[in-house]
């Protein structure tokens, strides 16, 4: 642990002009259920925090609109986990919530500081002892050859094979969101499937935020596909682990029951949230069953490169995607 | 009989107990250490210039300096110490995560941010931290710690039995490495007062710590005072001395101030005891009808490089069954690790494991059931040394749990529910030696009609002040609340290690002692109430003060001595007359996912014969934390190591998966409750450790039954059930 500046702004607008004032190594705060911890292990070494989890303009939760659902970033895990739209109509996103972390961490941590948590890789946490080209470009990876039961089997690269931990990401992914970022230059907006990064030969870049922009709220587009939606998540214990296999699985049918819309996006097994357009493909416009829940499994996992350890989360996955669609279909909306 | 609350449960809820590192003396400054992040080698160079720039700092503690600290020897080697290696004293490195300095400064964030910055510069060694390593040394038991309780057990000739038995099974079975994972970290707070020292600290043994302390420092035991009266979890991690007590104490000296220490979670991984792996071979021989012939039990057990934790496996397997002809050996495997240690029934758990997935095993080739099985090879003497028992009601156990389980509808084929889960019932039963120690109690009785009773014992969560309490009411026949237990504090009574669920006996004993004295004393009757403020009134004295030692049945005396001493001095379970455990059987459910295969444990009964129940409300809750243990051992805990690197890498609550209250189900817990009066007159065994001991196997038993697969390794995790 190093020392750090902290700043804790009264507005938005201030804690943009903070956080470009403290310059590169500024880190944003939010419920710093991630950020002590690893500030802590002394991964991250920022030289001044902006907090902005006390700013009112960030904890806005909007589910009552037509169109679209809006989060602000620091609405809390815990409030939009409890949330009756989602509960009642987009399930999936509720339950990638609920079952996360425990309740006293879902009580401090954001929905928008959850989507930046970082691997929970035992080699990245361990110490600079360790090889580790995300902790330290360059030294090498000691999860490659090593112990890997826990590692990405989607997404890796030679550099590094570290596994996206979160779970709301991944329902977020399913239901095409979007995240609305604030900073110097102005607003821009992100697709939810451009902010992570795959690791490629610079596993240090997990995201393509800049380091003076804020997330502000997180869109997720209005479907009725939500309420035929789970995310079906497999740990090693029942509550507060990170999954071995995790699916956001979301269906629509049509009146003869063929499947109208399919989402499915996977968690825990990738190095970043990850979507699986080539097994919607295999549902839509075909019947759901317990052979095609399987054929999807199997069509998203089609590119998975296991290791040493981790080859029973191919099998793993596959059931638990086929898993996730069986619930799914049974809560789909015709 | 009192049937009181657990005494101290409001403080402990409320957050009013205070635990040794709550103590915050006026000037305290904080200790943090820095620690090897190399597998084995010796330290070329330490750099300490950046962090002593750090503002507050005030010492940093190596090997360069001259600590004049003199190592404590290791606890079962006549020593206090959990290890016999004393970190900076040297530039070596025995193993990854081992102290290498120390960092004092005024404040926390001090200390650790400039721990952070020592860098160290090291020569590095091959090391070898797996059982099957290049590098890892085998050595027999019985030669490499030539005492008569370590040798091989060998009853009959067991190669010959099994090689003639009609029906064989050999099986290879392994758990471990584990860790304790206590609530409480492990931390200390030193303080010099004059000449005299004061350590708070969570220990389950103060007498340990002031006599490994006093020899340390080359100071009298009088000038050192050990208090600790509540211990938040320890569960053998923290039964001895540890190595960051003593350069504390010259931390506290040469600052001339306070100094405090909270080791980070993932400190506690390396700085103390584990249970180690332990791999064991089992045949079992039986004849056509069922007839246990031969056992044949090996075990290597991990070790460290620089001492040999005493094995005992083969001391139940050689006695749950009524079987002729036993061999076991025992041998040690040398690592480069921390030396392993005690950790929650740390060898019965595991022995139990292996013989008791064996015998269901052997159940499945015969095709008998395994709870007549067991029924039908029960023991009536002890096999090993034609002694009786004290007392054993294992049968019962089985009787009864078999009926509060409804294990009669049992079949062989595993029964499916509507949506394909598989469905899965497990027996196992397990026995755990009867230990005693030497005991000191003394009673003060005053005008008041209060008492209070200064005991040697720890109040480590067993329940050990509820059990005095209603052991001192229920016999003077006054209100619990009149009674102050006073356990775990030096200044009181010399203090044997509470561990080996040798607590209650030993301490009841004295305590029973001592009442018989008080009884004396207050010229009251030898029964019946006794009007404790009149008696002491009447006495013309402000206070009648009684004092009593006990052991166990034939021990020498010089094992008060030792006890006095802070030194290990067991009795048991051979005693001169019979021998003496506790038994206990458990019946496990498992249900197992269709398609993704979790593993739930909806419910266990576990039936357990202590002797006579001392304290229900604590007894029941052992019991239940036992089996919660064993579903954790069983399906969860782990810890992970990598043999290019050494050390432990999931050393956070995060990583190791310790069970939540999601994975529990119901629990029933039953007694026999028979009073064992051969043992002791108050007609109690021992319960924390024989709890534990065949969870793991009922549940391995259960998971076959659901799938037909023997997963023979713990912890049994989905990919095995897949
Ligand atoms: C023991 C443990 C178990 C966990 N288990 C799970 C689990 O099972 N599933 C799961 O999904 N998560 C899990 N988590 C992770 C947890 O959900 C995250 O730590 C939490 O969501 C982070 O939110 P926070 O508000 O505390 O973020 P912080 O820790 O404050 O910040 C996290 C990161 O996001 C950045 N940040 C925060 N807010 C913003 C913003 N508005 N704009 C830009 N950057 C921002 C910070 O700079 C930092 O880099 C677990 C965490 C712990 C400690
Ligand atoms: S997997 Fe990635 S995070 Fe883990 S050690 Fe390798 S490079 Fe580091």
């Amino acid at each position: 642990m190093h020392p750090f500046a902290y700043t804790a702004p009264a507005t938005l607008a201030d804690a943009l002009r903070a956080l470009s004032a403290a310059g590169p190594g500024t880190k944003v705060l939010a419920g710093g259920t991630t950020l002590y911890d690893l500030m802590k292990l002394d991964i991250e070494t920022p030289s001044s925090v902006v907090d902005v989890h006390a700013l009112r303009e960030l904890t806005g939760i909007d589910t009552g609109g037509p169109g679209e659902l809006s989060f602000g970033a620091g609405a809390l895990m815990a409030d939009v986990a409890e949330d009756p739209v989602l509960l009642s109509d987009y399930p999936a996103l509720a339950e990638s919530l609920a079952k996360a972390a425990s309740q006293q961490l879902r009580n401090m941590a954001t929905v928008g500081g959850n989507l930046l948590q970082r691997t929970r890789c035992a080699y990245f946490r361990g110490g600079p002892a360790f090889p580790c080209n995300k902790r330290r470009p360059g030294s090498g990876c000691g999860a490659i050859g090593g112990l890997d039961r826990g590692h990405a089997l989607l997404g890796g690269s030679d550099a590094c094979i570290a596994t996206y931990p979160g779970d709301w990401a991944v329902a977020l992914l399913a239901f095409d969101a979007v995240v609305d970022v604030a900073g110097p230059r102005g607003e821009r907006t992100i697709a939810l499937a451009d902010l992570h990064l795959e690791p490629g030969v610079s596993p240090d870049r997990e995201h393509t935020l800049e380091w003076d922009e804020l997330i502000v709220r997180i869109r997720v587009p209005a479907t009725p596909t939500g309420r035929g939606s789970t995310y079906h998540k497999i740990r090693d214990r029942e509550s507060y682990a990170f999954a071995l296999a995790a699916a956001a699985a979301a269906v629509a049918l049509d009146d003869r029951g063929g499947v109208a819309d399919c989402r499915i996006a996977l968690g825990g097994v990738a190095t970043r949230p990850w979507r699986c357009r080539a097994a919607e493909r295999e549902l839509i416009g075909g019947v759901l069953d317990e052979h095609s829940a399987r054929r999807a499994g199997e069509a998203a996992f089609a590119g998975a490169r296991p290791g040493t350890y981790n080859a029973f989360r191919v099998e793993l996955g596959i059931r638990t995607v086929a898993e996730a669609l069986r619930i799914a279909g049974e809560r789909a909306v015709r | 009989m009192t049937r009181l609350t657990r005494v101290g449960a409001r403080e402990k809820v409320t957050g009013a107990a205070r635990y040794g590192a709550d103590h915050t003396p006026e000037g305290v400054a904080y200790a943090m250490p820095v620690v090897a992040t190399v597998g084995k080698g010796r330290i070329t160079r330490l750099d300490t210039e950046a962090a002593a720039a750090v503002p507050g700092v005030l010492l940093i503690l190596s090997h360069l300096d001259n600590l004049g600290i003199i190592p404590a020897g290791y606890i079962m080697a006549d020593g206090y110490a959990f290890q016999s290696l004393q970190p900076l004293l040297d530039d070596r490195v025995a193993y990854r995560g081992q102290p290498i300095a120390l960092v004092v400064a005024d404040t926390l964030v001090a200390a650790t941010q400039a721990a952070g910055l020592v860098r160290a510069e090291y020569e590095t060694e091959p090391f070898a931290v797996e059982l099957g390593a290049d590098g890892a040394e085998t050595v027999l038991q019985e030669e490499a710690i030539p005492l008569p309780f370590l040798a091989d057990i060998v009853v009959g000739d067991a190669e010959a039995a099994f090689e003639g038995s009609q029906v064989r099974v050999d099986g290879t079975y392994e758990s471990g490495p584990q860790h304790q994972v206590p609530m409480e970290l492990i931390g200390s707070v030193v303080e010099w007062q004059e000449d005299t020292v004061v350590v708070h600290e969570g220990t389950q043994s103060v007498g340990a710590l002031r006599g490994g302390l006093a020899r340390q420092l080359g100071i009298d035991p009088d000038r050192v005072q050990v208090i600790a009266p509540y211990v938040g979890g320890a569960f053998g991690q923290k039964n001895a001395l540890q190595p960051h007590l003593a350069p504390l104490a010259v931390a506290a000296r040469r600052a001339g101030r306070p100094v405090k220490l909270v080791l980070p979670r993932a400190h506690t991984f390396h700085a103390a005891s584990f249970r180690p792996v332990a791999r064991h071979r089992v045949r079992l021989g039986a004849d056509a009808s069922g007839r246990l012939l031969a056992v044949i039990h090996e075990v290597d057990q991990q070790a460290s490089r620089h001492d040999l934790l005493p094995a005992t496996y083969t001391e139940i397997t050689s006695r749950l069954y009524a079987v002729p002809n036993f061999r076991g050996r025992q041998r040690h495997v040398k690592t480069d690790a921390q030396t392993p240690g005690y950790m929650r029934a740390p060898f019965e758990h595991s022995a139990a494991f292996a013989m008791e997935s064996a015998v269901d095993e052997l159940c499945q080739a015969i095709g008998r059931d395994p709870v007549e099985f067991r029924l039908a090879n029960d023991a009536e003497v002890d096999p090993v040394t034609g002694k009786p028992f004290s007392s054993r009601h294992l049968a019962e156990c089985l009787r009864r749990g078999a009926e509060l389980f409804g294990w009669a509808a049992r079949t062989p084929e595993p029964p499916r529910d509507v949506d394909g889960t598989m469905i899965g019932w497990g027996v196992a039963t397990g026995a755990y030696p009867s230990l005693t120690v030497p005991t000191l109690a003394r009673l003060r009785a005053d005008a008041g009609g209060r008492i209070v009773a200064e005991v040697g014992g720890h109040e480590i969560g067993q329940g050990i002040t509820t059990v005095l309490t209603c052991a001192i009411a229920d016999d003077l026949g006054i209100d619990p609340d009149a009674v102050t237990v006073v356990v775990g504090d030096t200044r009181a009574v010399p203090h044997h290690l509470t561990a080996g669920a040798w607590g209650t006996n030993s301490t009841l004993r004295a305590v029973h002692a001592a009442l018989r004295e008080l009884r004396a004393g207050l010229g009251a009757a030898a029964a019946g109430r006794v009007d404790v403020a009149a008696a002491v009134t009447a006495s013309g004295r402000d206070e009648v003060v009684v004092e009593a030692v006990t052991q166990g049945p034939g021990q020498p005396p010089e094992m008060i001595d030792r006890m006095r001493a802070g030194l290990v001095a067991l009795a048991g379970p051979e005693y001169p007359d019979y021998v003496s455990f506790s038994f206990v059987a458990h019946f496990a459910e498992v249900r197992i996912e269709p398609v993704t295969r979790r593993i739930r444990v909806p419910r266990v009964v576990s039936v357990v014969d202590c002797g006579r129940v001392a304290s229900p409300v604590t007894a029941e809750a052992q019991v239940r934390g036992a089996v919660v243990w064993g579903i954790g051992a069983a399906l969860r805990e782990r810890s992970e190591v990598d043999p290019r690197y050494g050390g432990f890498l999931n050393t956070d609550m995060a990583e190791y998966v310790i069970p939540v209250n999601a994975d529990i189900g119901r629990i029933d817990v039953a007694f026999v409750n028979e009073p064992d009066f051969v043992l002791n007159p108050m007609g109690v065994k021992n319960l924390g450790e024989v709890a534990l001991v065949g969870v793991a196997a009922a549940i391995a038993n259960a998971v076959h039954h659901a799938t037909g697969r023997r997963v023979r390794r713990l912890p049994i995790m989905v990919e095995h059930v897949l």
